[in-house]
């Protein structure tokens, strides 16, 4: 097919596979990613603050990428592996990453938390033991409107205790 | 963290929260993760201009658009009477805001149009094809000028552009300013920022014509508020509304309000017997949510010649934006910043004016702190400034002019604190941030070219906003908060409370406090909450009240459902009810606790008695449950804040080194929690002292409109923040509670605001506004210099 | 808010791009990272009919340092902070994308998108002038050179034509004395600059400054040369203060900035003189080390 009959307009079906899981739904070109994995394969915990790129509350990890859902659209994540927070806990127990975040009251109010997640996933994978300014430089990008940062940095760090003694 | 000496195994401890798991996991509900069958979304059409005619709207193209169910203007909703905001003071002018406005539109992005369609996206399609014309009129943007003689009015029928002038005063002030050695002035325009909360406004209002009945998922903080406000308005009566705050993305008093979008979705899902949803996008909420906290303040203080204090006076314009806010109206700033004005210093005189002004800018309302903040900046940048020129520590002036600690006191203003560690505070601040080290630091960094600075900032903090603490404050209201506290037939306890959480965590903490009375293992405790079809009646959360209210309404619920346990225990056991204990999920004979009655067996008892070989005692009535209501005296909550910045005099850039926060609310429910809220409060202080605006152009053009111009501070902003504990439970409140909450967003501005003052004092630098952003520091210096 | 309605095909190679932008003119719009164009799209700022897609072609993603170094364009910002071959030919390159946005931003955005998007605050089309460096763009007619002197004209404005695909972008080989800095003033520090400076020197092994490119960012329309601060330094010691100060002062001399909701026109005029001297200090100090 050449490139002009490539050309799409309406709805398409998008393939993808999520939180290891093979996934399809309608998208038209415009739809944001972060639109279509909230309503149209309902995985409602990643968020939408501000459409910007901004704020962080629509992060999602594609092809291993810690990247912003609401600058992509849908068909452009054909055929890609992306994780979202639904995908972190491994069953009945959470996620060492979420456990710390309990423990050390990094959440209030939730909603910039998948998001936070998902860049401390991207985070200690890349770098098992950060400092506290290192921590912070990576989640600059995810804003956070009720802890202000402090528990935040403490599950972090906490986090980066529990993977090296081993939890997953 | 603070611990509660008592021998209650909940209360006063660091329980981790209930919360967390859904949230943790995705799993929580927020207003925009519901789906419904049929669902339709709205979008609506805002004016571009501050003030301008609306001179002609044609929405028949947007009608014609595929997926379009319906087009709201003006003309299509006269049975949608205008949103009436006032108080029972004979100094208010109530003011109207029409739903969609008729002819005149007043703010950059007051919605002119309402459309409804398949998709947000479709919605946004048809909203562009909405024909507006206006014809665009001067803008009045400072509140100053809107007071003055000649101003344009803005509100048809209206004799100033005032929605209250209020004065008080107390004590011979003019003779104490008279008299007075010393007269120290300062003018202050705070700036204006806003709540923020990372999710916005939303809702989803379904009407079912076969019941007749609407239920409305609202992202909001007062479930029963909104549906005693709302359900007139579009043609119910209260039993016909159902309203459910799930979870909730923040709120920091931004969501205390009802605006036109709330009145057009709901009645656009009666009209289409559909379910609509609205979620407002970052622009909207930035333009046209609620603004908070710009107030132009001019503070006097009168002293002797030793410092100590004699005499305030202040006058405060709030700008109230286009319209006052609804239901708590603009006064929020500048009344609450005027009570306030005394602040922990002993002084009787005093004397205030407020107004508050519409102006062609987003109406202003209440976030967290309110008014307090502004007022605090502006009176404690004075403080500092007085100290400089009588050359006395400004710590020590403080000091020797804060009331004593431990005893009640009643303020130059009439508020009745209840006692606690005003002066403490300041020195543990002190400590904290190592002030006796400071100095010498700050000589040796000015000898390498650096501007270190310190600024302090005290404050009360009111709490546990009832009744008598809003009229205090100036606001005739009283509250209903209540809690139903049930044991259900397996032991399970359930309460059921007005109050709703939006990150404070009260699924935990209130669980704590029933727990603690019931003495039952926390994990059989649910509280309910949100759902005004589930819930008893309450005014929300807001004001630093969740613990005062809730500790108090769910005490004395569960209070009067432990008087029947012990009843129903007490026959079973044969024991009188004041034998009977309470104790780890038992009834138990005190002295003899091997005669026990687990909870299950209670329940059982009172519900089904024989079924399970039990008795009812006679003449009580067995049901176990209990609605009770609390409406606390004044109370307040006391603190320090300290804040260390680093000034970069070339570029005006100001780095905050660190925070701490000093705190006394009284009796903790949840040290974690409370830690938690001081912090996050303070954060927001230090956006609002040095990154946040709300700014419009002298045409009313709106200049914050998207997040490279609105700031919030991110993890490199914000620095360490530390928590030092102080306990001064109150004598007046059920347990001793005080509230917290908003001690971080009063305090924490002028904290910053002093230590950039502290910092540039040797270059002759005078701070009269915030925020203080680089490119305005640089001016500030490039000004001293000359 | 939501973007208006476009059509999107994926190109897979450049011949089937350069084909798409010449089908569709006006309306298309190149959509490489997205993370400049996309929340333009969402405000309904651009609304581009066509966006031709360009991450699946391979050919323009990596980096190559054979002398000179050589950036795909589609290639990740991430990836080039990752390199440890673009860090050893030009440490600035990673330097500067430290103060860009943030991780997951830098994650899709492309040094293609951000060269060709030329936002005047930016840091790396700064660099790219600083640096003396070069696109490439392939069109209808065939492959073309552009010098990054020839290639800002405006506000977000390049000499690309639209039906044109920039390719690569090259950064000239470093000598042994090559010294180079970067110093910003931004809001927030993962924001646009309110005014920054880049220095890209030969220094002698006596210290002296042999050659110097010195560009402004923030300040103007585009990043701009400060040919009177390099005047000031060439042929000088950067350890003498007095050059430095020199320099500063005709950088902020040689600038007409403009005023608005961020900083003053007076503010970006003296800061942009402090970053000059800031970036010429470092530049003394050693630079940017690899």
């Amino acid at each position: 097919m050449s490139v002009q009959d490539r050309l799409v307009e309406g709805e398409i079906v998008v393939r993808l596979t999520v939180n290891g899981e093979e996934r399809r739904g309608i998208a038209e070109p415009r739809l944001l990613l972060v639109d279509f994995l909230r309503h149209e394969l309902g995985l409602t915990g990643t968020h939408v603050g501000c459409e910007q790129g901004v704020c962080g509350a629509c992060s999602i990890r594609l092809d291993g990428e810690l990247v912003r859902s609401c600058l992509l659209f849908a068909v452009q994540a054909e055929g890609s592996s992306i994780e979202t927070v639904e995908g972190l806990a491994p069953g009945e127990d959470l996620h060492p990453i979420q456990q710390a975040y309990h423990e050390q009251h990094g959440l209030q109010c939730g909603f910039c938390t998948p998001g936070l997640l998902l860049a401390t996933v991207d985070l200690l994978e890349r770098n098992t033991s950060p400092s506290e300014q290192e921590i912070r430089d990576y989640l600059a990008g995810n804003i956070c409107r009720c802890t202000g940062y402090v528990g935040v940095v403490a599950a972090v760090q906490e986090a980066a205790r529990k993977l090296e003694a081993g939890g997953s | 963290m603070a611990t509660t000496e008592t021998n209650a195994p909940y209360v006063g401890r660091p329980i981790p929260r209930v919360e967390d798991a859904r949230l943790l996991r995705g799993l929580g509900t927020f207003v925009d993760d519901i789906q419904r069958p049929g669902l339709l979304h709205a979008a609506f059409v805002r004016s571009p201009f501050g003030h301008a005619r609306l001179t002609s709207i044609d929405a028949s193209r947007a009608r014609e658009l595929d997926g379009v169910a319906l087009v709201l203007t003006a003309e299509d909703i006269e049975d949608l009477a205008p949103i009436a905001t006032g108080l029972p003071r004979e100094e208010v002018v109530a003011n109207n805001r029409p739903v969609l406005p008729p002819e005149t539109v007043r703010f950059v992005g007051e919605a002119v149009a309402c459309v409804i369609a398949s998709s947000r996206y479709v919605a946004e399609d048809a909203a562009q094809l909405v024909d507006v014309e206006y014809e665009p009129l001067p803008a009045v943007i400072d509140a100053e000028r809107s007071l003055a003689e000649g101003a344009a009015l803005l509100h048809d029928g209206t004799e100033s552009n005032s929605f209250a002038h209020i004065e008080y005063e107390q004590g011979d002030v003019e003779a104490a300013f008279a008299a007075a050695d010393h007269v120290f002035r300062k003018r202050f325009h705070h700036g204006r920022f806003h709540a923020a909360p990372l999710e916005g406004r939303a809702l989803l209002a379904e009407w079912d014509p076969g019941a007749q009945e609407m239920t409305i998922w609202m992202s909001t903080q007062i479930p029963h508020l909104v549906r005693t406000l709302l359900c007139h308005a579009i043609g119910l009566s209260e039993k016909q509304l159902r309203v459910i705050a799930p979870d909730v993305g923040g709120g920091f008093g931004l969501k205390l309000h009802l605006w036109p979008e709330d009145y057009l979705v709901s009645a656009a899902s009666k009209r289409l017997n559909r379910p609509v949803k609205w979620v407002e996008d970052r622009s909207e909420a930035l333009a046209a949510s609620l603004h908070a906290k710009e107030i132009i303040c001019d503070l006097e203080l009168a002293t002797k010649a030793d410092g100590t204090f004699v005499a305030m006076r202040g006058r405060y314009v709030g700008d109230a934006g286009a319209y006052a806010a609804y239901p708590f109206t603009p006064l929020v700033d500048a009344l609450c910043a005027a009570v306030m004005l005394p602040n922990v210093y002993d002084v009787q005189a005093v004397r205030f004016e407020v107004d508050a002004a519409f102006t062609n800018k987003c109406p202003a309302g209440a976030y967290r702190g309110v008014g307090w903040t502004s007022g605090q900046t502006a009176r404690e940048l004075l403080v500092d400034e007085a100290a400089r020129e009588l050359g006395i520590d400004p710590m020590e002036l403080r000091l020797q002019n804060t009331i004593p600690d431990g005893e009640p006191y009643v303020s130059g203003t009439g508020c009745k604190y209840d006692g606690g560690s005003y002066g403490a505070a300041q020195r543990k601040a002190m400590e904290l941030i190592d002030y006796a080290a400071f100095r010498g630091r700050q000589e040796e960094a000015r000898a390498q070219g650096r501007h270190l600075g310190i600024g302090f900032s005290p404050f009360l903090e009111p709490g546990g906003w009832s009744g008598e603490l809003a009229k205090r404050m100036g606001f005739p209201f009283d509250y209903m908060d209540s809690a139903r506290v049930t044991i259900e037939p397996d032991g399970s306890v359930v309460v059921a409370m007005g109050l709703h959480s939006h990150g404070q965590a009260h699924q935990t903490t209130m669980a704590q406090v029933v727990a603690d009375k019931l003495s039952v293992p926390i994990e059989s405790v649910k509280i309910i909450q949100g759902d005004t079809a589930q819930t008893a009646y309450g005014a929300g959360t807001f004001g630093s009240r969740g613990a005062v209210i809730g500790y108090g309404s769910i005490s004395r619920a569960a209070e009067e459902v432990a008087e029947k346990v012990k009843q129903i225990a007490g026959l079973a056991l044969e024991a009188a009810p004041e034998d009977i204990e309470l104790k780890d999920g038992n009834a138990i004979v005190r002295g003899a606790p091997e005669k026990a009655m687990p909870m299950m067996m209670v329940g059982f008892t009172a519900y089904f008695g024989a079924f399970v070989g039990g008795k009812r005692p006679p003449g009580i009535d067995p049901v176990l449950t209990s609605t009770r209501s609390y409406d606390p005296p004044e109370t307040y909550a006391n603190g320090c804040v300290a804040a260390v910045v680093d000034v970069d005099v070339e570029t005006g850039a100001v780095i905050v080194e660190k925070v701490v926060i000093v705190d006394d609310c009284g009796t903790i429910l949840n040290p974690m929690v409370v830690d938690g809220q001081l912090v996050g409060a303070a954060a927001q202080g230090v956006g609002g002292a040095l990154y946040e605006e709300l700014r419009y152009d002298e045409d009313g053009n709106f200049l914050a409109g998207n997040l490279l111009d609105y700031l919030y501070p991110s993890t490199l902003e914000i620095p360490p923040i530390e928590v030092g504990h102080l306990q001064t439970p109150s004598p007046v409140t059920d347990g001793g509670v005080k509230g917290c909450g908003e001690g971080g967003t009063i305090a924490t501005p002028a904290a910053v605001v002093n230590a950039v003052a502290d910092a540039l004092s040797p270059l002759g630098v005078t701070i009269a506004r915030t925020p203080l952003d680089p490119s305005h520091v640089l001016s500030l210096i490039r000004e001293a210099r000359g | 808010m939501k973007p208006a309605p476009f059509k999107y095909v994926a190109a897979e190679t450049v011949e089937e791009a350069v084909a798409a932008l010449g089908e569709h003119g006006d309306e298309a719009k190149v959509l490489a990272g997205g993370q400049s164009l996309v929340p333009l799209m969402n405000l309904r700022l651009a609304t581009p009919g066509v966006l031709v897609d360009v991450n699946r072609i391979a050919e323009l993603s990596g980096v190559r340092a054979n002398g000179n170094l050589e950036i795909g364009a589609v290639t990740r910002q991430a990836a080039i902070e990752r390199s440890a071959e673009a860090r050893a030919a030009a440490p600035l390159i990673v330097e500067a994308l430290r103060h860009v946005a943030h991780p997951p931003i830098r994650s899709r955005g492309t040094i293609g998108g951000t060269v060709a998007h030329a936002d005047p605050a930016a840091e790396i089309p700064a660099v790219l002038l600083a640096l003396g460096g070069e696109v490439v763009a392939r069109g209808p007619g065939g492959e073309r050179t552009i010098p990054a002197d020839e290639l800002f004209q405006g506000y977000f404005t390049t000499a690309l034509q639209p039906d044109e695909l920039l390719t690569s972008v090259r950064f000239p080989a470093q000598g042994p004395g090559a010294r180079t800095a970067l110093q910003e003033v931004a809001r927030k520090q993962a924001d646009f600059a309110l005014a920054g400076a880049v220095v890209a020197a030969n220094v002698g092994d006596d210290g002296t400054c042999e050659s110097a490119r010195i560009v402004l960012f923030g300040v103007a329309d585009r990043p701009l040369r400060a040919p009177g601060a390099e005047e000031a330094v060439t042929s000088r010691s950067l350890a003498d203060v007095a050059v430095l100060a020199d320099a500063a002062q005709s950088a902020a001399a040689g600038i007409d900035p403009t005023g608005d909701a961020h900083a003053s026109a007076e503010y970006r005029k003296e800061v942009a003189g402090v970053l000059v001297r800031r970036a010429l200090t470092t530049v003394a100090e050693g630079g940017v080390r690899a």
